[in-house]
């Protein structure tokens, strides 16, 4: 917040409040905030979130695919302070991903054309999970599959790995058993998928949608009746960019993944609909990059968060987002972030 | 780290030099890493651009960073728009720098456009680096066109052994300065000489090209764009030879942005 024309009033210091905030968390801390406060501001807010069974310490979450896999950020944050880390997607055997030009940014945002570039499990196992073993943070791991067994012989493998305390499975990637359509674009291979990698897991099975769908609450309602534990969402949306000048597409693959602050209204719609359709825990996703904007996502219902480019632009914007949700508590007199999930008030003002 | 702009000096058409004041904590950045710049208050641009350290010098309690860079896009336009005493985030020093060789008389410094800026603060910090008064400095400098050649002035502190070439011909020799130096390459020993150099990929894939035929070690300094600037997105990534000659990918931000010319797969 940029606090701009500060006038004193008796005791109470009131400020105008510019809406193009820069740092929300400083203007959360500021002592006259804290004198607002009925509570003690040395009691601090319970922060503690459940999903699936698997217990966060907080609900900020690292979003698959802009982490990678722990280490690549931990000179630059304390990483430990995280409710989780959700690692890069792992699949069966190593993948090379996409020819380069691999990102673009667009108004607000950025697509991605990576291509799941990653180790595969067995090297996963050896080189990238020692490090995320030594966390304080939950370490939740991303799941990719070209067909169903695929998607199960990775499930199996992690579930067997000491460290790994959560699967999330990625289903917005083609089917090639079936022509390449998208598993989560069809409500019976999201539901086929995810009861078959429950059949081989005693961890927290996360299901991440795509919206790239016509009706995300019928993909939602089929992975929790086939068992998901949780459901996050959203995953990027497709778009594309163009040079003028050479006129071919700026990304090798012509199409990639929409993300950053440009897509948050469209997650933060789909958030909302899909905690009427479904009972079990939903985590939001999709241009969060401030404690304001994560709040709108637990206000709408969402259990915890995930925060994804905002890293990219702010090395420690889930500690900021963090620090803001606590403040926030703090300063409107609630005791435990479970008490503000799904409070959004749908008949409008409060006067 | 919250930066303060000390001078944003258009220096050509297009062209600007950079300082920006920060705190003393900033890590001393060595020749060859890289800085991420944003300006915290757009979301659009929304990611920072990196830019290669061109100058760096260390006060009592504060130190300054410049860099060099052209207008090329979004965020290297609002860049030429901020004046003395914005702020702007900065983030670093990332990546790789430059190896250095105690051993080598020749050193030969190669660079195109606004790749001049990596080079000149290796060659301006090689002599103290290297610690040894024997080094020769060779500079090969090209460019699109006169008002391109920027900060060669500064070069010609550093050596007399300057070649010049632009595009047009408007100074120096006409045409790309890959040709100057393959006139020139047979005078560098491979066994005591090293080659530095920095410019737009088709300038790379030439010397590349030479240089099979004339195997002089040679490390080259390579631009891609970029998100997240410490290896976690993999958007940066070019295409490599691994070590058994087969198609890899390494991340330009962290296994970079120095690498061996010949472990580059140019295209």
């Amino acid at each position: 917040m940029s606090l701009r024309g500060a006038k004193r009033r008796g005791n109470l210091i009131t400020y105008t409040i510019s809406p193009f905030g820069r740092n929300d968390s400083e203007f959360m801390k500021r002592p006259s905030m804290k004198r607002k406060m009925n509570l003690s501001t040395t009691c601090k807010p319970m922060m503690v979130v459940n999903i699936g069974g698997l217990t966060l310490k907080n609900p900020v979450m690292t979003a698959s695919g802009t982490f990678g896999y722990g280490e690549e950020y931990a000179p630059y944050l304390d990483i430990d302070r995280l409710g989780a880390v959700i690692v890069k997607g792992i699949s069966l055997e190593p993948r090379a991903g996409n020819p380069p030009p691999r990102i673009m940014e667009t108004p607000c945002g950025m697509l991605n054309a990576i291509g799941l570039e990653n180790p595969g499990v067995n090297i996963f196992i050896n080189e990238k999970l020692p490090f995320l073993r030594k966390l304080k943070a939950a370490v939740i791991v991303n799941v990719y599959g070209e067909t169903i067994d695929e998607f199960k012989k990775v499930a199996e493998i992690l579930s067997s790995t000491a460290g790994v305390h959560g699967l999330e499975i990625n289903i917005s990637c083609p089917n090639v058993r079936k022509g390449g359509m998208i598993f989560g674009a069809d409500p019976d291979m999201a539901h086929e998928v995810t009861k078959e990698v429950k059949r081989v897991t005693e961890l927290p099975v996360i299901v991440k949608l795509t919206p790239n769908v016509t009706d995300i609450c019928l993909i939602a309602e089929s992975v929790e009746d086939a068992g998901a534990d949780a459901i996050s969402l959203i995953n990027t949306l497709t778009g594309m960019s163009v040079d003028i000048e050479q006129r071919t597409p700026h990304l090798g693959n012509i199409t990639g993944g929409l993300s950053g602050p440009a897509i948050k209204p469209i997650a933060l719609r789909m958030v909302w609909q899909v905690v009427k359709r479904v009972k079990i825990p939903v985590i939001g996703v999709g241009g969060i990059v401030t404690a304001r904007d994560a709040l709108e996502f637990l206000i709408v219902g969402a259990r915890a968060v995930q925060i994804g480019t905002a890293n990219f632009i702010n090395p420690r914007a889930t500690l900021d987002i963090i620090d803001g949700i606590e403040n926030y508590l703090t300063s409107h007199n609630i005791p435990d972030v479970n008490e503000l999930i799904g409070t959004l008030n749908e008949g409008g003002k409060i006067c | 780290m919250n930066g303060i702009i000390v001078k944003n000096k258009r220096i050509a058409d297009g062209h600007f030099l950079l300082s920006i004041k920060l705190s003393g904590s900033f890590q001393t950045p060595r020749p060859g890493q890289f800085v991420m710049v944003r300006d915290k208050g757009h979301s659009d641009p929304l990611l920072g651009r990196p830019f290669s350290v061109y100058a760096f010098e260390r006060r009592e309690t504060k130190v300054i960073v410049e860099i060099l860079y052209k207008v090329v896009g979004k965020g290297t336009l609002f860049l030429s728009m901020l004046k003395r005493g914005d702020s702007l985030e900065i983030f670093g020093p990332y990546g790789h720098a430059f190896d250095v060789f105690p051993h080598a008389e020749k050193v030969v410094l190669i660079s195109g456009g606004i790749g001049i800026a990596p080079i000149a603060f290796l060659a301006s910090n090689y002599r103290r680096i290297v610690d040894a008064g024997n080094v020769e400095l060779i500079f090969y400098c090209g460019a699109k066109t006169a008002v391109s050649l920027v900060e060669v002035e500064k070069i010609k502190e550093l050596s007399s052994d300057i070649f010049i070439s632009t595009d047009d011909g408007s100074i120096g020799y006409h045409g790309v300065i890959t040709d100057v130096f393959s006139k020139n390459v047979s005078m560098y020993d491979p066994e005591n000489s090293i080659i530095y150099a920095c410019g737009p990929g088709p300038m790379l894939k030439r010397l590349s090209d030479l240089l099979v035929k004339n195997p002089i070690p040679c490390h080259v300094l390579i631009e891609e764009r970029m998100a997240c600037g410490v290896g976690a997105c993999l958007g940066c990534t070019v295409r490599s030879k691994d070590k058994n000659g087969k198609d890899a990918h390494v991340r330009v931000c962290k296994d970079g942005p120095v690498f061996n010319i010949e472990d580059i797969a140019w295209s």
